[in-house]
């Protein structure tokens, strides 16, 4: 059975459709790409996932279990993680940022400390426990969403844009991150812009436009399709 | 280092203040601690929801419901105060869930207007309900001097009892805030929504925190009272003595820290009852000109309150703190 089951979303915000009947499943243990051009609907997606708002139509399944009518704290409970594009650390040190989310499951600080330590270590952030987050680089921050996502023990992790607005070495010191938490075991979902990212490490790659899923497969299948190269570079093709 | 001077200073302080009624025999003087600590208490509990974000102007509430709980089960019924504070606890808890009860779904600016409406309905029920309240004439606690009536001959035990209830509420909120609860609150406050994307029930962690809050302060009105004698719908809800003044307090010490609240309620009780004898009598008012200008200079200039000027110092031991009570108590 797949992880995660999404039939018919859609998202309307008045009368703009943001998203619109998407399907697709994501299997246990697989790190799917989620690419389309700026607007396409990527983010919505992941907030209609985690449950920052409510879908219009449509369900969403983890595990077979129903999760359309749960609030954001609850299916993050229930294994969903997820970071913001836009990074929003909390006013507090790095490490009792990633301490939240484990307090969030075990009222104990001495453990969601432990955990804090754990996760900062695996994402290279140990020396940074005690710094504000305001005060350190964008590459550093995104790192932190990441370990505070990772914090949560998710399932399924949703991982939005964790690349972008680093400059090149930062990508490549950024990256083998991504693979190393599916290594863990977490099945992933990434928004991402690099295409090279993209490809060296999606097993499969979902593309959206216009809030509509136009094609899916590997990302050689994909860059293929005629569907996604209109959307891209917008040139003709009556097919799609 | 420094965690282990403040400590050292901290303790100094403390048994100074122990000594103080030994050597000062002025009522006044005795008043005047007695009502610092009394601020500081409230404007500690006051600061439990502000861990959250929170902002509330209505604290007022559940202090009246602890003085009226207190002094109504006293007088009427001839239950000791010392009983009493159980139910001034619980009446007033559940003040703070009606309250919070259309706070479900709103936050921030309407919390804060909800909170004073709230303050405001309570006076006109006590107001209005005279076979229980005795309505604007109010409630006279019977000068019977006793422990068991929590009255007494001088001033001293009063002191202390005050003392006692600034140090413990002022633990209580800093266990509060190194807790999980306290993590979550402030979570909340920073950013609402990726707390609860992290599996933060950021709704639940405001309920508690007003849960506290609401008892801790309704205690704290029993103990008023009781100090007062006099129980009254018009002074008990007011605006400006119970509901603004804790939050002036916390504003100007340091919002949703654990020292803010302190150093608030030291440096304006004395300030606010300075400027009420001397301007007061020169016209009306104008003690809250400059109370009010203190406060637009505060929230221009030092956002943070007083406290986030010690920022270097108080930093490095909030960072310490953080790390150690939590490993302190498990270690125990």
């Amino acid at each position: 059975m797949s992880l995660l089951e999404v039939k018919q979303l859609t998202k309307r915000f008045g009368g703009l459709v943001a998203v619109n009947k998407m399907t697709f499943e994501i299997n246990k243990g697989e790190i799917v790409g989620l690419i389309g051009p700026n607007g396409a609907g990527k983010t919505t997606v992941f907030n209609l996932i985690s449950g920052i708002f409510p879908a219009s139509e449509g369900n969403i399944l983890l595990n077979g279990r129903e999760l359309k009518r749960m609030p954001a704290h609850r299916r993050s409970l229930a294994g969903i993680g997820r970071t913001f594009q836009v990074v929003r650390p909390f006013e507090m040190t790095v490490l009792e940022n990633v301490m939240v989310p484990a307090l969030a499951r075990n009222k104990s600080t001495k453990l969601a400390r432990q955990k804090a330590e754990k996760v900062l270590e695996m994402m290279g952030l140990d020396q940074l426990s005690d710094s504000e987050p305001g005060n350190l680089t964008l590459a550093q921050r995104k790192r932190i969403e990441v370990a505070r996502a990772l914090a949560t023990d998710p399932e399924l992790l949703l991982l939005d844009e964790v690349l972008a607005g680093l400059n090149p070495t930062e990508v490549a010191e950024n990256l083998p991150i991504i693979r190393q938490v599916r290594d863990s075991g977490v099945t992933i979902i990434f928004i991402e812009h690099l295409m090279d990212a993209m490809m060296s490490v999606s097993e499969r790659v979902l593309v959206m436009d216009q809030g509509a899923l136009i094609s899916s497969g590997t990302p050689a299948e994909v860059t293929q399709d005629a569907c996604v190269i209109k959307a891209y570079l917008g040139e003709e093709d009556p097919q799609c | 280092m420094i965690t282990k001077k403040l400590y050292v200073i901290g303790a100094f302080v403390f048994l100074l203040l122990l000594l103080i009624p030994l050597f000062f025999e002025s009522t006044f003087v005795l008043h005047m601690y007695t009502l610092i600590f009394f601020y500081t208490a409230l404007t500690a509990a006051w600061n439990i929801p502000a861990f959250g974000g929170q902002l509330s102007l209505g604290h007022a509430s559940f202090f009246g419901i602890g003085a009226y709980a207190g002094a109504i089960l006293y007088v009427k019924y001839g239950v000791s105060p010392w009983i009493g504070i159980a139910a001034a606890g619980a009446f007033a808890m559940l003040g703070g869930m009606v309250l919070s009860l259309p706070l479900i779904r709103l936050k921030g600016p309407f919390f804060t207007l909800a909170s004073i409406a709230f303050a405001e309905v309570l006076r006109m029920i006590a107001i209005d309900w005279r076979s229980l309240t005795n309505g604007s004439v109010g409630i006279n606690i019977p000068f019977k001097p006793a422990l068991m009536n929590l009255t007494f001959q001088s001033g001293k035990p009063f002191y202390y009892i005050s003392l006692t209830l600034a140090v413990v509420v002022v633990y209580l909120t800093y266990r509060i805030r190194y807790s999980a609860l306290g993590f979550h609150l402030r979570a909340a406050a920073s950013d609402d929504e990726a707390a609860k994307a992290l599996g933060v029930n950021t709704s639940l962690a405001h309920f508690v925190a007003l849960m506290w809050s609401s008892a801790i302060t309704g205690v704290l009105g029993l103990f008023y009272v009781f100090y007062i004698y006099v129980l009254e719908p018009q002074t008990i809800f007011s605006l400006d003595l119970f509901s603004l003044q804790p939050a002036l307090n916390g504003i100007i010490g340091g919002m949703g820290t654990v020292w803010g609240p302190v150093i608030g309620a030291v440096l304006m009780t004395p300030l606010g009852e300075f400027l009420r004898f001397y301007l007061g009598t020169i016209q009306q008012g104008l003690n809250y000109v400059v109370y009010g200008l203190v406060l637009v200079a505060t929230v221009r200039f030092i956002p943070g309150g007083i406290v986030s000027l010690l920022a270097p110092m108080m930093k490095r031991k909030s960072a310490e703190k953080a790390a150690k009570p939590a490993i302190e108590k498990e270690a125990r």
